[in-house]
Parts: structure tokens; sequence; C-alpha cells
């Protein structure tokens, strides 16, 4: 699915050059719940901006389902981007205009899907995340965890393959943080390939791959065999 | 999506109505202005006569004698001799033409309500009416023996026959011109003419004449002349059968010359009627010279839009650019705030085209809206220019054209003024944005 070989990233000032990643190497398969660790400042965001096409690498390959994605144009980038990618960021970057249909209807508009088929996808994605009666609600009548699952159900009705997630659960309590998790598990249990940057070490171990960045490169390595799993071991 | 980005421009002007509405008034402002001035040029500038404009000419003959000058750009006199008009108007060659002059009465008829009154008239040949393109309302010009014969007869025009007779077919009754009394035998539909371009002498945006004569009566009554006289030597012409035979010119003279091959023709006849002239002591000069003019180079020639008013237009686009500099320092404003919004759609599969399109969108639309509300400016500014100046009163209107053209002025001048704006937050880097929201 996703394929990172020698990714590396330079920010490049008058006075200093930053590293933000060097030599970075990830492969993805298709349908992992990988969970992306790390210090501030480490290049975790940095990582999912490259892996989201949000920004350009300074060297490397990425292959994104098999599309070499430095060889895109920008219009080319933001179709790929719109057919297969879903974001979930943390700070939900819903548009305050919009209503919560309107906000789902986003990337659909710019896919060209028609009027009908959005309006399915929309209400069926509503459901999902349980706001099916709020179609009309502006943003800020929500509460934060709301919100993020409005966010989530925008990132799901493009139907992505792969989904990125920046800090999903930063802005919530941890009971809003639960339900937001379970819905991501649920969302990869149907099939999608999900990364998700994350401070929170108890939320990462529920992932069943973990990844570390540390100044710019893949510091450590954990698989796990699931969050069952873990609480075996636990208990064992 | 263009629907869709007309409704989020929509949104964005409810989103922030006083800058929006500031945006617009700039707007109108300066199409208002503009538009004021440039209708006044555009009606200035028309051609009155499109269909035929091409085929009608004014003709001029260079009388003087060698050494003599006139104002003219090319020292040829604007108007011909009363001899010279007589003799191109008895001649075959070409087609339609006519002769004329511009004269004047007092008017009065048999009754207690109309008070007399002082009215021009215009001394023609009856080739005047087709070659000009007038219709009648009643009865017809007078016929060509009644031209011959100095028959005291008249045509008038609608608005005075409303005057005169309250609008009914006046046709057979008398009207008093000075002293003497003149059979209607016609009445005219109004004439919205907005340049008389037919005698540029008097004002080139005078109403035409209400009271229509045949020429002949100019030598019979001995008429005065209400246009101009110009000599360019000394005569003596203290009796009216001598200016009649001067080389005073005061008789305006057009031929209508509908092909290539009828005007060269024509050209020839000219040159050939000054060199028989020149055996009668007359056009002393080694070249002779002439000239025929179709109506938009004879407008051209005898600066019907002065540079005045063409400096005036260029002032008021000057203006609207600097309505325009304004309009793009508040989309700056606007559009770099939305920077994060425009992030989340880059994320969301939005390409730099697509956010560009919908800023450009915005912006036109904001344009249309400045544009409408510019006409009613405009408006406004027409009718100051019409109560200051009744000279102006048939010029400071707007026409269908200029009703159209305003808002597509707005339009792509607000396109032009978003270009900047719009492309700079289109190339705006989302992952900025996306985290700092």
């Amino acid at each position: 699915m996703l394929k990172m070989n020698n990714i590396s990233k330079v920010y490049q000032t008058e006075m200093v050059q930053t590293h933000a990643l060097r030599d970075f190497n990830l492969h993805v398969d298709e349908g992992e719940f990988i969970a992306v660790t790390g210090p501030s400042g480490s290049g975790k965001t940095t990582f999912l901006n490259i892996a989201g096409m949000l920004e350009p690498f300074s060297a490397g390959e990425y292959l994104l389902d098999g599309i070499d994605v430095g060889k895109l144009n920008d219009n080319q980038r933001a179709d790929v981007r719109n057919q297969k990618i879903g974001f979930i960021f943390q700070g939900f970057n819903l548009i305050p205009d919009l209503n919560l249909y309107e906000n789902i209807e986003v990337p659909l508009r710019y896919r060209g899907i028609k009027t009908a088929e959005r309006k399915r996808r929309i209400e069926k994605c509503l459901e999902q995340v349980g706001l099916a009666s709020r179609a009309k609600h502006l943003p800020q009548q929500l509460s934060g965890g709301q919100q993020q699952r409005v966010a989530i159900a925008r990132a799901l009705a493009g139907e992505p393959r792969f989904l990125l997630a920046d800090e999903p659960t930063g802005n919530l309590d941890s009971l809003m943080a639960r339900q937001v998790m379970e819905l991501l598990e649920q969302i990869n249990r149907d099939g999608a390939t999900i990364v998700m940057v994350t401070h929170d070490a108890e939320l990462a171990r529920r992932a069943p791959r973990n990844i570390q960045v540390v100044d710019g490169q893949l510091a450590d390595f954990t698989l796990y065999q699931g969050a069952q799993n873990l609480k075996n071991v636990a208990g064992a | 999506m263009l629907l869709h980005y007309l409704d989020l421009s929509w949104r964005s002007f409810k989103r922030t109505p006083l800058v929006s509405f500031l945006m617009v008034l700039a707007i109108a402002i300066g199409i208002g202005i503009t538009m004021t001035s440039l209708s006044v040029y555009h009606m200035m500038s028309a051609d009155p006569i499109a269909h035929k404009s091409s085929q009608l000419y004014a003709v001029q003959l260079q009388v003087m004698d060698d050494g003599h000058t006139w104002w003219t750009s090319d020292n040829l006199p604007l108007q011909l001799t009363y001899q010279d008009a007589a003799n191109l108007y008895k001649s075959e060659i070409g087609g339609q033409r006519l002769k004329m002059v511009r004269s004047g009465f007092s008017v009065y008829i048999d009754s207690d309500t109309v008070k007399p009154f002082s009215q021009s008239a215009r001394l023609t040949t009856p080739e005047f009416f087709n070659m000009f393109d007038l219709e009648f309302l009643y009865g017809e010009k007078w016929s060509l023996q009644q031209e011959e014969n100095a028959a005291p007869v008249v045509v008038i025009s609608e608005e005075l026959n409303n005057k005169l007779f309250a609008g009914e077919n006046s046709v057979g009754k008398i009207i008093y011109l000075d002293d003497a009394s003149y059979e209607v035998v016609g009445v005219t539909r109004n004439w919205p003419l907005t340049i008389k371009y037919y005698d540029l002498n008097n004002g080139s945006f005078n109403d035409p004449e209400q009271l229509f004569m045949p020429f002949s009566l100019l030598e019979a009554k001995q008429l005065g002349n209400w246009g101009n006289t110009n000599g360019w030597k000394h005569e003596d012409v203290r009796s009216f059968s001598a200016k009649l035979q001067s080389e005073m010119v005061w008789i305006q003279f057009w031929v209508e010359l509908t092909n290539e091959q009828q005007k060269n023709d024509y050209e020839n006849y000219l040159l050939a009627y000054m060199q028989e002239q020149q055996k009668f002591g007359r056009f002393n000069r080694k070249e002779l010279a002439y000239s025929i003019r179709d109506v938009n180079k004879w407008m051209a020639y005898n600066n019907v839009v002065s540079q005045d008013n063409k400096i005036l237009v260029a002032l008021s686009f000057m203006f609207l650019a600097v309505c325009l500099a304004n309009i793009l320092g508040l989309l700056l404003a606007k559009f770099l705030r939305r920077a994060p919004e425009v992030g989340v759609r880059r994320a969301l599969g939005a390409s730099k085209r697509q956010i560009f399109m919908q800023h450009i969108i915005e912006v036109a639309m904001l344009g249309l809206l400045g544009g409408l509300l510019g006409i009613v400016l405009a408006q406004f500014g027409l009718l100051g220019v019409r109560q200051s100046y009744s000279y102006y009163e048939s010029l400071a209107t707007m026409d269908l054209t200029m009703l159209l053209s305003a808002p597509l002025i707005a339009i792509s001048t607000c396109i032009i003024a978003g270009l900047y704006p719009a492309w700079l937050v289109c190339k705006t880097n989302p992952a900025i944005y996306l985290k700092s929201q």
C-alpha cells in the first residue's frame, strides 16, 4: 500500500538547514493499522504530510498503491489524495460555515460524484458515526468528540483505502478518545489501511503495529499481535 | 461546480458583510463614474445612420484661390457656395443628392391658445427625407415641381405638430412663418438623433430642425441664413442676389454614392466641374482640391468627439483603476484570512485550479453586484449631466449596449484585480494550516 524508500525532507531557510526526515524507510501493507509515536519535533507530522502528499519530499522514493508520488504534478497529487486518502486531524478542521452534511460533502464534490450518490454516502457515513440526526447542525453546535466523528465521517465518505490520522484524539477527553479509537478500529476491520500519529502510548498500544520516529528516522519497530494479545501477556 | 462556487461566494459575502459591501461600493463608484463618461462618449461617437453611413457623402470643394487658408486640417471650406451647390445639384452624376441651409422664422397659427414662437427651419431639397431616413406620420414631402416653383409648403415635425395642432392630422392646414402663410404637406415622425451629423456647423448635438421647406424659397423669398456664412476674399454682397453669386460658402451639400464605381465617377466629375469653372475665372489654383467624406469620416473630420471627452473617459478609467487597487487590498486580506480553510480543501482533494476558480467566481460575483449598483449610480451621474447641460440631453443616456457593458466591465476588471489574491491563496501550502487550525 505505502512504500517509502530513503525519504528525506529538508527545510531550508537563509540561515539554517533542518532535516525533518532522513533516509526514512517504511512499508505499510494493505489493511494494516499503524501507530506512529515519537517525541515532539521528531518528524511525525512531516512524515504524515508527505504520506498524505501535502508536502513534497527532498529525496527518496514514495510509492502509494503502486503510484510513484514523486512524479505527479499538483493536480495529479490532488486527484490521488482525493481518491485514495482520508484525513483525520487533531483540530478536526471542519469548515465552520458549512453544516455537517456539507462538510462531509466537500471531498465528494471535488471528486465529481453526482448529487444522489453524494447523498447516499453522506447519510451512510453520518449513520456510521452516530450523527445522522445532526446533519443540518453547524460544527460549533457539537462537542469536540462529535466534531471528530464528523471529521471521520468526512474521511470515510470518499471510501478511501488509506486513512491518515494526526493525533485524532489529542483534543478529546478519555471517554471520547476511546469512542473515536473504537471507530477507527472498526474502520480498519472493514478494510481500510490506517496510519495514526499519536503521543498517547496507551492508544498506540491498541494498534497492531507501532513505529517510533526519532530525529527524522525510524527508531524502533514493535509488532503487537493486537490489543487483546497484549492484555493476555500483561495478565500472564 | 459553478453553482457550488456561487453558493460559496454568497456565503462568503454573508460571512463578512461589511468588507464585502465596501468592495461592492468601491466597484460601484468606479463603474458609476466610468459608465457616466463612457455613455456620453459612446453616444457621441455612435454611428447615427449605421445602415447607410458609408453611402452618404458630404461634399467639399476648394473654392479659395491660391494663397488663402482655412482652419480645417486639409484647408478645405466646410460648406459650398450657392452657385456650386446649385450646379452640383443639377448634375445627373451620382445617386440622390441634396443642398440645404439652416434658416428660421417666427411661427404662429390662427389660434388664441398658441403664442408665436421662434423656430429654426431647414431649407432643403425633397431628397433630404429619403437620404436621412425621415418617416412621415401624415402626408408626404413636397414634390419636385413644388421645389422648382418655390411653392409655399412646409413639412413639420411630430413635436411641432403636437404643439400647433394637438397631434391631429394637419396636412392642408396653414401656418404662418414670419409674415407669409405656408401649407403643411407632411408631418414627420419623431427623429431621434443624438448627433446632428447632416449639419455640424452650429452645434453637433443640437436637436434637428422642426420645419422643413423647399430650398428654392431661399432665393424666392430672400430668406436669411441661420447657419454660418464665411467669406475668404473681399466681395460686394450688399444685395441678396450678390450673395447668391458670391464666393462665400454657406450651403451644405450631400450626395448618396452606393458603390466604389459611383464614388470614383463622382470624384472625377467634381474635378471636371472645377476645371470647367476655371474658364469663368473661378478656382484660381494650381492644384484643384475637393473632398467627399462619408458620415463617420465627416464626424471625425469635424471633431464631433472632442479631445476633452477622450481625456475624460481615460481619467474615469484611471479612477476605476484606483477603486480596483483598493479592492485588491481588501481581497488580499479577505482571502488570506481564509487560508486555513483553503488548506483543508486542498487536503480533501481540491486542486489549485479548483481553489483558484472558487475565488475568481467570488470576485466575479462582487464585480456583478458592483456593476449593477454602478448602473444605478451612473443613472444619477447622467441625470446630473442632463440637468447641468441641456446640450447633453440626448447624449447623457445609457443605451442597451452600455447597460450590458457595465456589468461586463465590472466583472472583467474585478477578475483582473482578483487574479493576484486568488493566485496567492491557491498556492497556499495546506500542511502549514492543518496543524495550527
